[in-house]
Order: structure tokens, then sequence, then C-alpha cells
């Protein structure tokens, strides 16, 4: 009860500071960027895999958000509205990345067929067990190699879904389709990543 | 046919999402079918195994660094759709418009009498910015949409833009007439839900007034944003008491209002006038089947500390 509470004066003080962005004023849109800058950075940087472009896509989601706060009427949320900024810059990103990739040889194991992925895992914090680390390190490693194999939109379903927690119904607020197409993309995803760790069970 | 449906929704039980009735049909073919039982291990197990890789969070560094270079940034950023809405843009007077049928007809401002003429400014825009002119002021003049209200904090002066054929500013204090009438205007008409927030703010202190309080209730039944709603019952919630009207808005409120914040605001409004028999009436309906279990229970306590009624 008191969570939702909170979240209501959130909204509240959100529009005060949206309107205020609006009239111009940078303090207060740099306050609405701290209340969401910590969940986009998560968002692109576990899209991205690098600190470097997930800074890239927060730096363009926020300057694009800041122009063009003059046109946000309140229509839909403020929260799905930055996100359709963060999620349609990361579309392109991956996009972009998936033609380099067909351009690119494709590097094989010897156990025939996957990639080498254990240079493209960004760091791992080092933790006290190091042999577990490298066994978190190896399964992050196949299950990234797996989620480049998705198209870029069901990438990023099963990223805001899984990863992120958000309901399917916003997910398809934020990629302006619905949630039947959500949820059919998330079924497809999920299929499509089963079937490329189908040995690690 | 059924083992189907069951496969696709699989991933919608491990995910929560599925609606309770589809929940229920499911659980209970799995129940029957060691297929689809298998099939739903499988998935769980799968979840479990992906689940032990998660999304790193950013480290404090790449936040501060990620916030530095976009401060940086925004020194020199210009804001262009704010510094273009100064200039009059036919696109949007036309979705004005269309949003708003008593535009087409236009909407007559009277009252600008000799004696207060002086403190006026109008200031017309032009596509080229804003030209100071001479504090010359229409007897009427047709009001197509409202673009910004603000208040200054110094003087208590208030600064309504306004377009007309051309656009316009008006500013002066709250007691004025004119300005009231553009407040009015703006929180029933304004296609901006921001302008709209502003003008209930403003109006709120004005709720004394009779025709404010109708501007209130009127935004609070039909505003689609919730923050605009939520204000005009702040702005209501000093005459539940005494303005049977209010009341009646607030319980409207209660019992209508798709946000539960609103509603939880509007609850707590009545609070004070929870023995009265119309408001007695409502919290009885919510007490016994609210689809918020929240306000359920409030109205429940709400009418335990009633004395009983013969
Ligand atoms: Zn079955």
């Amino acid at each position: 009860m008191r969570g939702r509470m909170a979240g209501q004066e959130r909204r509240i003080d959100d529009t005060m500071l949206i309107r205020e962005a609006q009239r111009g004023n940078r303090a207060a849109f740099e306050e609405l960027v701290r209340h969401y800058d910590q969940a986009v950075l998560r968002l692109a940087l576990h899209l991205t895999g690098t600190e470097q472009d997930a800074q890239d896509v927060y730096q363009d989601a926020f300057l694009k958000a800041y122009k063009n706060i003059g046109n946000f009427r309140f229509e839909c949320s403020f929260y799905t509205w930055i996100y359709r900024i963060v999620t349609n810059l990361c579309l392109d990103h991956l996009r972009k990345r998936n033609v380099r990739k067909e351009d690119a040889p494709v590097a094989k194991d010897p156990s025939g067929g996957e990639y080498d992925l254990l240079d493209q895992v960004p760091d791992v914090r080092a933790g006290a067990n190091p042999e577990r680390d490298l066994m978190r390190r190896q399964l992050g490693a196949r299950i990234s190699g797996a989620l480049e194999k998705l198209t870029p939109r069901e990438r990023m379903v099963f990223e805001l879904k899984h990863y992120h927690g958000l309901k399917l119904r916003t997910v398809g607020e934020i990629l302006q389709t619905t949630e039947e197409t959500a949820k059919n993309t998330l079924f497809r995803a999920t299929q499509k990543l089963r079937g490329a760790l189908a040995d690690m069970r | 046919m059924k083992c189907e449906w069951v496969r696709e929704n699989i991933v919608l039980q491990v995910y929560g999402e599925l609606a309770d009735d589809a929940r229920h049909e499911l659980e209970q073919h799995v129940a029957r079918c060691a297929d689809c039982a298998a099939e739903l291990k499988a998935e769980q197990e799968f979840h479990a195994l992906l689940a032990q890789d998660r999304a790193a969070d950013a480290t404090p560094n790449l936040v501060a660094a990620s916030r530095m270079r976009l401060q940086e940034a925004l020194e020199t950023a210009k804001q262009g759709s704010f510094f273009s809405r100064l200039a009059f843009d036919p696109a949007n007077w036309l979705r004005q418009v269309k949003f708003s049928p008593a535009l087409a007809s236009a909407i007559l401002i009277f009252g600008f009498a000799g004696g207060i003429v002086t403190t006026y400014k109008f200031i017309p825009h032009s596509t080229t910015g804003i030209v100071q002119g001479p504090a010359t002021v229409p007897v009427q003049t047709s009001i197509a949409g409202i673009d910004s209200i603000s208040q200054d904090p110094n003087t208590n002066q208030i600064s309504i833009k306004y377009k007309a054929v051309s656009e316009e500013q008006k500013q002066g204090s709250l007691n004025d007439q004119d300005i009231q009438q553009l407040l009015l205007y703006a929180a029933h008409n304004n296609y901006n839900s921001g302008v709209r927030v502003d003008s209930v703010d403003l109006l709120a202190k004005r709720s004394g007034d009779l025709q404010v309080r109708e501007a209130l209730m009127y935004a609070l039944q039909n505003d689609t944003n919730p923050g605009v709603r939520l204000k005009s019952l702040d702005a209501l919630g000093n005459y539940v008491k005494d303005d049977t009207n209010v009341r009646d808005a607030v319980l409207r409120a209660l019992v209508n209002d798709d946000n539960s914040g609103v509603r939880i605001e509007a609850l707590r409004l009545i609070e004070p006038v929870k023995a009265d028999g119309s408001v007695r009436g409502v919290l009885m309906a919510l007490a016994a089947k609210d689809q918020s279990t929240y306000i359920k229970s409030q109205a429940r306590t709400m009418l335990a500390q009633l004395p009983e009624i013969d």
C-alpha cells in the first residue's frame, strides 16, 4: 500500500519535473534523468554488451528526450515514452551489429559451430570464488551467444521481460505493438533460446 | 488441440503472465497430461538455468561518467520543440481544433474594461519570435488554444500565452477576471495536459468561487490525465462538507475513476463526511465488493467507526 502511494507521488512529481523541463528548466530535466537513467543504463549495457556502447545509447537517448520533451503530451507515461526512445536506439544498434556480423567471417570452435564467445563477454567483476566465476562466465557467454541469434525485436522483448521484469503489456506499449504480439514474440524467442542451449541441461 | 494451446502458454505461465482463469486451465491440463507436464518442467528448468545469468547493474562509475557527459552536452543542446512552440504551428493548431470542437466556433472573452487595460501586456507573436508590443488590448478576442501558464514567484503575476489569430500573452493577478477566464478555459479545453495541470493548480487557490469549483469538478470527471484529476480533487477537498455538488463529484471519482491513486485520495477526502447518507451508501457498496482490497478494507474501517444506525 505504502509503495503504491509512493508510486503515485512519483508520477505527480515527474509531471511537475516534465512541465519544468518543457519550459526549458535544465535542472528539472537532469532530475528527471536521475529517476530513470540507472534502469536505462542497465538495459543498454546488457543489450549492447560494452560500457562504451551503453554510454552512447544513454547519451543519445537523453539528448533526444531533452530535445523532444516539448512534444511529450502525457498521452502515455513518461516511463513508456523514455523506454520507447531507448529501445528504438538499441534496436538500431542491434540491427547495425547484425549487418556487421554478416560481413565478418564467422569463427567456429572445434566442437563445431559456436562462436568463441569468451573474448566478447564484458568483464565480470572478480568475486571470491574464481572457479564459480569461470563457470558463470562460461554460462553467460553461451547465453549471450544464443541471444545474438535472435532477431532484434525478439531480443528486445526477451530482454525487457526476462532481464528487466516488465509486464508484457508494458513491453507492447513501449514497442508500440499489442500485448498479443509481444506474447508471440516472447514465445518464439524462448523456443529459439531453448534450441540453442539444449545441450546445457 | 488442447496440448498445443498449453505448449504456447507455458512460457507465459513461467513468467507469471497468464490470466487467472487460463492459469487454472493450464494447471488442470498439466495434472492429467504427462507430455505437457514434462514440457512445463523443461521450461521451468530452462528458466532456472537462465536465471543464473543476471543483467549486471551499471557500476557507479559508469553512471557518474554517463551523467557528466550528458550534462556537458546539455549545456549546448537546444530544445528544438520548446523554442519552436513559441512560433505559430499550423499543424498543431489544427490538432487543437480537432480535439476541441469549441475552438471551431471560437471562444469569446469579454471584460477588458478601460480601467484595467494598463495592467495587461499584449505580446503578439510572429514566426520570427516574440515582439513586445504596446499595451493594446482588444475588447474581445477569439481564443484558439492556450500554450502556457506560468506564475512569477516574486510578483505572483501570472502569464498566460494563448493563441488567437496570432499568439498573445496576458499577464495579471489571480484576481483578474480575464486571467480567471483564461484559466477556466485552459482547464477545460487545452490539449496539453501539462497546461491543464498548471491552470488547475492556480484555480485551486480560488476554489471559493463557484464557477472555479465547477471547472474543477469538470476536470475531475473528464480529464484524461490522472495528475490533473488528482489536483482537481485536492482543490475540491475543502468543500465536501458544504457543497453537496462537490461531495457528489468526489463520490463519483471514488466509484468510477480508473486510477487507484485518484480513488484512494477521494476516499481520504470524504472521511470527514462519512456519516452522510449518500457517503455511507457508497462506502457500504465498496466494503461489500470493491476490486481493490485496500479500498475495500478502508471502507470497512470507516464504516466500523460510525455509530450504528437503527
Ligand atoms: Zn497436453
